[in-house]
């Protein structure tokens, strides 16, 4: 009856609301202690084994962080010189989630926010790991949010694809000490060397273009000098490797999800060659553009698995999502309203 | 005001009430409980139970409204679950008439066979309307969980329906 999306059937969802949500806000206060021991039962095990879980994950993670948040902010800095649109630009609003679908065919929950806050339909929704959905439905306390596991949900990705691994052979080959970098494991000590050219004068993954005629004591206006390259000072011709050559490649796909018991798949990469091959493990984040549902950079998850397909189709690949979705709590609804999903004039 | 209290006692207004009470109970305390990684569904057993409790027509009927206020809560389109609680209540109400003398036991196979049937016709419904994903093996474990644990509490539901859709003199 509404798959128009007519205005009298929102209203009556509206008025319905109005009359429901303090009769259900008070059913919930007063069965929350049965949920409460329901959950204690069901959840003791669980819950315990995930709060030493979490405890070092915070252990490991607290060093990381600091890191990472130094890296984004360069990188921000960085999108903001080049007048590219990053999410600190993007205002929100923080909800908490209130309730799940209670159908057993759809992946929905509810939140404690809605247009009050500035949240309309179709707005992306995140938590700390990633995204996590969209805005299907807002209220003025309340709204209504699609996770990326429903059939209905799809959204252009932009899969990362990771260089190769670099090869690491046992602890033979005499080196230079400043090449080496030595890494040990369970089992053995193995070198990991960084790979040398046969050609004089050219370092691979070097992103310098020289100056035929630059002066050795000039200072460079490019970026790092690695290795022991420095202009004018080799005997021969040097390579010019073009900057970038070594960065990460990216593909688009469109992420679709397949239901709460699947995993979500992107579609449509292409089987392109420079691409290259996929890896288990690359991460997949939201694309951006002017028709996508998300602003660009929104983490969504990993590769967890590969189907290759024969001929031009490219491989369908499934997707472990970054946030997990059964246990939401606190949740960030970006206040980024996608081209699609505005309501046209009348 | 006596106008207002005959519209108060028709049966349908009661079946509303009651029905907005067990709808929060659905959404908040058997949303979080999820025996097997199912959500029981006390609206549905509200639909079979009013089938059983007065028949096939005036079990569709309730089914309507049951499932149209489900609906209104729901993100899936407005009407298709109104549709699918209407025809299990009207099976409901159809099959316990042809059950000679029935049980309380008869009645909670009754209420548990169309519970279960009612979970398999939503994904089928939600299918033809152009929802993708939803028939698959899950929906065996949902109409199996749910149908077991509707045909449990029917015997105190079909009290309550038999009350709740019972005429004004009756009541009094």
């Amino acid at each position: 009856m509404d798959l128009r999306n007519s205005s009298s059937v929102s209203s009556a969802r509206r008025l319905f609301g109005a009359i429901f949500h303090p009769i259900e806000g008070v059913t919930r206060v007063v069965t929350t202690p049965i949920n409460n021991i329901w959950h204690g039962i069901t959840d003791y095990g669980d819950v315990s084994q995930d709060n030493k879980r979490l405890k070092d994950l915070i252990a490991r993670q607290e060093g990381a962080t600091i890191a990472n948040i130094a890296g984004v902010r360069e990188a921000q800095e960085l999108l903001a010189l080049n007048g590219l649109p990053t999410l600190a630009g993007i205002d929100s609003c923080t909800g908490q989630v209130v309730g799940q679908s209670p159908s057993n065919f759809s992946q929905t929950v509810e939140i404690n926010r809605g247009r009050r806050c500035g949240i309309r339909v179709g707005m992306p929704v995140l938590n700390a790991a990633g995204l996590i959905g969209k805005v299907t439905e807002s209220l003025d306390d309340r709204a209504v949010v699609m996770l990326i596991t429903d059939p209905a949900y799809s959204l252009s990705v932009k899969i990362v694809n990771q260089p190769p691994p670099k090869v690491t052979v046992p602890n033979k080959v005499p080196e230079s000490p400043e090449n080496q970098t030595t890494t040990t494991t369970s089992t053995t000590t193995t070198t990991t060397i960084a790979p040398k050219s046969m050609i004089p004068g050219f370092t691979p993954g070097v992103t310098i273009a020289t100056l035929p005629n630059a002066s050795p004591n000039a200072p460079s206006s490019e970026s790092t000098i690695a290795g022991d390259i420095r202009p004018g000072q080799g005997n021969v011709s040097q390579i010019t490797v073009p900057p970038g050559a070594n960065l990460p490649l990216r593909e688009t796909g469109a992420l679709e999800g397949r239901g709460l018991s699947r995993a979500p798949i992107v579609r449509f990469i292409e089987n392109q060659p420079r691409f290259g091959v996929v890896y288990i493990g690359s991460p997949i984040v939201s694309s951006g553009g002017a028709t996508s549902l998300a602003p660009p950079d929104i983490v969504v998850g990993t590769v967890s698995r590969i189907i290759s397909r024969t001929g031009t189709l490219g491989p369908l690949l499934e997707v472990k999502v970054a946030a997990n979705l059964e246990s939401l709590n606190f949740v960030r609804v970006l206040l980024y309203q996608p081209t699609t999903e505005r309501p046209s004039a009348p | 005001m006596n106008r207002i209290l005959t519209i108060a006692q028709q049966p349908l207004t009661r079946l509303f009430l009651v029905a907005l009470i067990v709808l929060s109970f659905q959404t908040t305390i058997f949303n979080t409980m999820r025996p097997f990684g199912v959500c029981l569904q006390v609206m549905l057993l509200l639909s079979t139970s009013s089938g059983l409790a007065r028949g096939s027509e005036i079990g569709a009927i309730a089914g309507f409204i049951v499932g149209m206020m489900y609906d209104l809560v729901l993100s899936t389109p407005l009407g298709l679950g109104a549709v699918v609680f209407a025809l299990v209540g009207y099976l409901a109400g159809m099959t316990n008439s042809f059950v000679h003398q029935p049980t309380w036991w008869t009645k909670m196979l009754l209420a548990g066979a169309a519970s279960g049937l009612g979970m398999l016709f939503m994904p089928l419904a939600l299918t033809i309307v152009g929802r993708e994903g939803v028939m698959n093996r899950h929906i065996l474990v949902v109409a199996l969980v749910v149908g077991v644990t509707n045909a449990a509490a029917t015997v105190p539901a079909e009290r309550l329906c038999g009350w709740v859709l019972s005429e004004p003199s009756e009541v009094r």
